[in-house]
């Protein structure tokens, strides 16, 4: 598993995408995954690149759900060829919403967690990739 | 030697920050400024997960939300050279300096203030480590004094990586090196 992270708008996906021929890869977007999508994911024959992952995490949060086992789980059953990208959101002023403050600092952690696990982790700004790990 | 580690919310530098103070400090106590107040049931469960991370660390904690220099006289262990301090965090120590009671008006007079605490406590330890906080990208124009206090803690991180030895950036939990030399 390889973990991508970055501010918005740093060209995370793309640098990903320029790793792959195009027919070798599937995008899955973290915005808008459906109930169950990650069960599916989990067996997809392609490379699985899951972006805007932290959209997924706020969402699951909203519904009062357990994102962190979630995808802990996940990545018990896909680990091979797979991308996570997620933005960088904690690293601004703490917000008065709570909801707000929970998701960042909730996001933060399962990316520490998942950072862990990962083979790689890269840093995208201005498009560039920066190896940490 | 005094390191400065910074990140995000969530990012992992407290817990990198305590990893490294336990690396370094062999045969000195550790002592842990805490600077953050508690006003409601959040803060109290924020301090309780910081509380448990580093329970069997054999820190010892010393509350002090303002004026930083104060805490050493607060240390029970006398010889310098036998302490060391990891202080968390830059960032709550300039809320409370800047938005408490006795409010300093002036930019510089906080400034000052606050390097020249860090600077005697410096002097007075073994090791620093002090954790700051990556307040400033997420792009929002705030109200004129959250701008101030961004300003202000981004001037202090200046500052305070001049004087360190070693400065570090926490992502997801993994080490970047800003500045290496110790």
């Amino acid at each position: 598993m390889e973990l991508v992270i970055g501010g918005y708008s740093q060209g995370k996906l793309n640098y990903v995408l320029n790793n792959y021929d195009k027919n070798a890869y599937q995008v899955y977007d973290g915005a808008s995954l459906a109930l169950g999508t990650l069960e599916k994911i989990a067996t997809e024959n392609k490379v699985v690149i899951l972006d805007h992952f932290h959209c997924w995490v706020k969402e699951r949060i909203r519904q009062g759900e357990d994102p962190e086992s979630e995808i802990m789980d996940f990545l018990d059953q896909r680990f091979e060829d797979l991308v996570i990208i997620s933005d960088e959101i904690g690293n601004g002023i703490v917000p008065m919403d709570a909801f707000e403050r929970e998701y960042r600092e909730r996001t933060g952690r399962i990316l520490v967690m998942a950072a862990k696990r990962a083979d790689k982790v890269v840093r995208v700004i201005c498009g560039i990739g920066q190896r940490i790990k | 030697m005094m390191i400065m580690i910074t990140g995000g919310s969530g990012s992992g530098k407290s817990s990198y920050a305590e990893d490294c103070i336990t690396k370094i400090s062999k045969n000195c106590k550790k002592y842990y400024i805490a600077t953050m107040q508690v006003f409601d049931e959040e803060g109290k469960q924020r301090i309780e997960r910081h509380k448990n991370m580093r329970s069997g660390k054999n820190f010892k904690t010393i509350e002090q939300p303002c004026n930083v220099e104060n805490a050493i006289e607060k240390m029970d262990i006398k010889d310098p050279s036998k302490r060391t301090v990891l202080l968390e965090c830059m960032s709550n120590l300039l809320a409370n300096e800047m938005f408490s009671d006795e409010t300093i008006q002036d930019r510089h007079m906080i400034m000052d203030k606050i390097t020249d605490g860090i600077r005697q406590l410096k002097n007075e330890v073994r090791h620093l480590v002090i954790v700051t906080n990556n307040v400033f990208e997420d792009g929002t124009v705030y109200d004129d004094a959250t701008m101030e206090y961004i300003k202000i803690l981004g001037c202090i991180n200046e500052r305070l990586s001049e004087i360190a030895d070693q400065v570090i950036e926490v992502v997801v939990g993994i080490p970047v090196i800003l500045k290496e030399g110790m």
